[in-house]
């Protein structure tokens, strides 16, 4: 009888590997397979503008990155539209999670118009904040002016301007869904740790401070972790306002990646910088999930 | 039994129409994409697909905004799936597509439907059409930079009286570039100030200029440094856009961005012809479409006021020299993968030929003038404008054209302006000077020629050079 049911358990293990298989000949084929291709072309240079062949040219495209200041101002712009986005979605959605925790009438209405931008495309967003930020036509400067406080800007075409203009229209379309996940990171707190503060005499301040905000913190973590991997992939607001200018001033690294692979054709270098993003992503990713699944199991 | 007959007769004779029509088809019923950059100049293939079925030709559009018909004519190339028959493209990049062998050459397809050659324009047949001495494509849009200026302001008296007083000479639209800073200082005023005599509800600027990377904007620094003699490379691809011709010219864009719209390093094609055409700015250069938009009541404020002049050029040896830039321009070609290349040429003949007088004198396409018929037919623009005017216009292209300075066709060259554009735009916003964005700018064109295989290069544009002769735009 046992050893019946060993042979079956057995059987069933082998045939759970079977059943494994196809997911994995899919991996192998969309991710593994591709993957391999990047690392391999990363090494060669090859340049389909002429009729040219590859060639092997060792790590001379990473050499080449190291000393390519468009890639260097690109990753700078890309840092800085994350770290700016990452604060200022976080303090607004944690404002407004904390606004929509409160019961009021139609709740759910202002709920639902909230996620309304997350449900937007964002090439459509970008196009309709061309309209906004226009310098003649647009309400954002026509609001400027009916209310006396300047002649309005030139959002996308100063290039002092125009990453700020990318941000805002990032954080608009963003800090809903922040708020969110921090709306349900606070629903997921029991009343009775707020019952029991309040029968210790503590303040709101210090609930807030000292009970609130700490079991908000792995929701803050999901936040930061997703928002540095969007922005960091940051392209069609971008590609739809500026285009990457005025001169180089809002190009962001997937931008300047999607330039070398489809307006320059140099798949070798776009291979590489591809690669350089894939370790920076890969090393950002491994710190807050270790981060996160450390405090998850304190 | 007469009736049988007579059902008999008629189905018969339904038949024998049926054949009569189908042998008049010159195709067996088939299917040509066409891909064009969206908007008006796609609007032709719309227009004349009922004219191509009853030739037994269906047209299936596929279009792409202007700034990514490079990228998306060469992934469907570099993937060579066949998606496209017959396409619309920029001639600046006839030499990459046909050196790598993504068209098919259409010399075998002239001989059987004339596409009429002969009365293509010398400038746009040589640097259009030819590669390596074979036919590659047929001219669809003919494009020159023109000064067009407000006429009602030149002529104004008030303005006019005004001038003279600051500058001690007449108004007139600028003929050189010094006049041209001059004048466009002249034409800017804040509202609330008087213009023609009129109280200006809005600021109005002097001069604009395109300055959007990916839409043709170094044509705008171009038209000076080539007056000034300037070229792309010596004879050994050493770059010369960091001569002190390319650093007046650039400064001088620099000089005049005071008295353009503040906004003017957002510019595109469309929001550079808004800004005249809308009344806010006295003059620019533009593409020959921006008169036949100026003068259409449907799209302009300034209907009857577009006037059209050559571009500003320099004095030297007493001799006024200008050269006008012939940035993007139209061809239509077909695809090396196509399946039915001499239906798809067929539509690139009748486009480019049997109907291309109405679609370039009619303000609803973006499409401009190419052929020596076009020249010759001034009645052809009755539709919006009279017939003074078009001859006005006309002359004012040719003679533009005669002093035409090409786009740097050459493999590579998307790579080449992307550069360019670059750094000239790092000028504009004062983050480099002129001479050192140049410097940059030709550091990195070096780097490009060296990664592109210099002695190909080298090669490649000594052919170009030849030919830009042959056309008689380089001496």
């Amino acid at each position: 009888m046992k050893e019946e049911s060993l042979n079956v358990i057995v059987g069933k293990k082998r045939f759970a590997r079977w059943m494994t298989l196809p997911p994995v000949l899919i991996l192998v084929a969309l991710v593994v397979g591709p993957l391999g291709f990047l690392l391999y072309s990363s090494f060669f240079d090859w340049t389909l503008t002429i009729p040219a062949p590859p060639k092997f040219v060792w790590f001379k495209n990473y050499v080449e990155v190291f000393k390519d200041i468009r890639f260097w101002n690109a990753f700078k712009n890309t840092v800085l539209l994350m770290i700016l986005g990452i604060i200022t979605q976080s303090i607004l959605g944690l404002i407004l999670a904390l606004l929509l925790n409160r019961e009021f009438k139609l709740k759910k209405v202002a709920i639902t118009i909230l996620a309304l931008p997350i449900m937007i495309t964002p090439v459509v967003i970008g196009f309709n904040w061309r309209i906004i930020y226009h310098e003649h036509f647009g309400p954002l400067n026509y609001i400027i002016r009916l209310l006396r406080l300047g002649s309005g800007a030139s959002w996308i075409a100063d290039p002092k301007l125009a990453l700020i203009s990318i941000f805002i229209v990032d954080t608009w379309q963003w800090t809903p869904f922040v708020t969110l996940i921090l709306l349900a990171g606070l629903q997921s707190i029991p009343r009775q740790v707020y019952e029991a503060s309040n029968v210790d005499g503590a303040s709101s301040w210090q609930i807030f401070r000292r009970v609130t905000l700490p079991l908000l913190r792995p929701m803050f973590v999901l936040v930061v972790l997703f928002r540095t991997i969007w922005i960091f992939k940051i392209f069609d607001p971008v590609f739809i306002l500026t285009g990457g200018g005025p001169g180089t001033a809002t190009e962001t690294l997937s931008l300047y990646t999607y330039i070398n692979g489809f307006k320059l054709w140099r798949i070798g270098y776009t291979s590489t910088l591809a690669v350089f993003q894939l370790i920076i992503m890969n090393i950002v990713a491994t710190i807050f999930v270790r981060k996160f699944m450390r405090r998850g199991s304190k | 039994m007469k009736k049988r007959y007579l059902i008999i007769l008629i189905v018969l004779g339904l038949l024998l129409l049926t054949t009569i029509e189908a042998q008049k088809k010159l195709f067996p019923d088939v299917t040509i994409t066409a891909f064009c950059d969206a908007g008006h100049n796609a609007l032709p293939f719309e227009w004349y697909a009922p004219e191509f079925e009853k030739v037994g030709i269906k047209i299936k559009l596929i279009t792409a905004p202007f700034a990514n018909v490079y990228e998306k004519l060469k992934t469907e190339f570099v993937a060579g799936t066949g998606a496209y028959d017959v396409i619309v493209f920029f001639p600046l990049y006839l030499g990459e597509f046909a050196g790598m062998g993504y068209l098919k050459p259409l010399d075998e397809y002239a001989k059987k439907y004339n596409p009429r050659m002969d009365d293509v324009a010398k400038a746009f047949a040589k640097l259009y059409c030819y590669y390596g001495g074979k036919l590659y494509t047929l001219p669809y849009d003919g494009d020159v930079l023109s000064l067009y200026y407000r006429k009602d302001l030149f002529n104004n008296p008030e303005e006019k009286a005004k001038f003279k007083a600051l500058y001690k000479r007449e108004l007139r639209p600028p003929v050189t570039w010094d006049e041209l800073i001059d004048v466009a200082k002249f034409f800017t005023r804040k509202k609330g100030e008087k213009l023609a005599g009129k109280v200006l509800t809005e600021d109005f600027y002097g001069y604009a200029f395109i300055a959007q990377r990916g839409s043709f904007a170094y044509a705008w620094w171009l038209a000076e440094f080539a007056s000034r003699g300037g070229r792309y490379f010596d004879e050994n691809m050493k770059p010369m856009i960091n001569s002190p011709a390319g650093v007046t010219a650039l400064q001088r864009i620099v000089d005049v961005m005071p008295y353009c719209p503040p906004d003017v390093l957002s510019y595109g094609y469309e929001e550079l012809k808004d800004a005249l055409i809308l009344g806010r700015i006295a003059m620019c250069l533009q593409w020959p479409c921006n008169w036949k938009k100026g003068n259409d009541p449907a799209q302009s404020k300034i209907v009857g006021n577009v006037g059209i002049t050559h571009v500003p050029g320099i004095i030297k040896d007493g001799k006024l020299v200008f050269r006008a830039p012939m940035p993007c321009g139209r061809v239509l070609a077909v695809s090396a993968s196509s399946r039915n290349p001499e239906a798809a040429y067929y539509v690139a003949k009748v486009l480019s030929y049997d109907k291309s007088l109405a679609d370039v004198s009619t303000p609803k396409t973006g499409l401009d003038p190419f052929r020596i018929s076009h020249f010759n037919n001034p009645k052809a623009f009755a539709e919006f404008a009279p017939e003074s005017e078009a001859k006005e216009y006309l002359s004012a292209l040719r003679k533009n054209l005669t002093y035409g300075y090409p786009d740097l066709n050459l493999p590579g060259s998307a790579e080449y302006i992307d550069v360019l554009e670059i750094y000239l735009g790092k000028a504009y916003t004062k983050e480099m000077t002129p001479k050192a964005a140049l410097d940059a700018a030709a550091a990195e064109w070096e780097k490009i020629t060296e990664r592109l295989g210099r002695a190909n290069q080298i090669k490649i544009y000594k052919d170009l050079l030849q030919s830009w002769k042959e056309a008689g735009i380089l001496e």
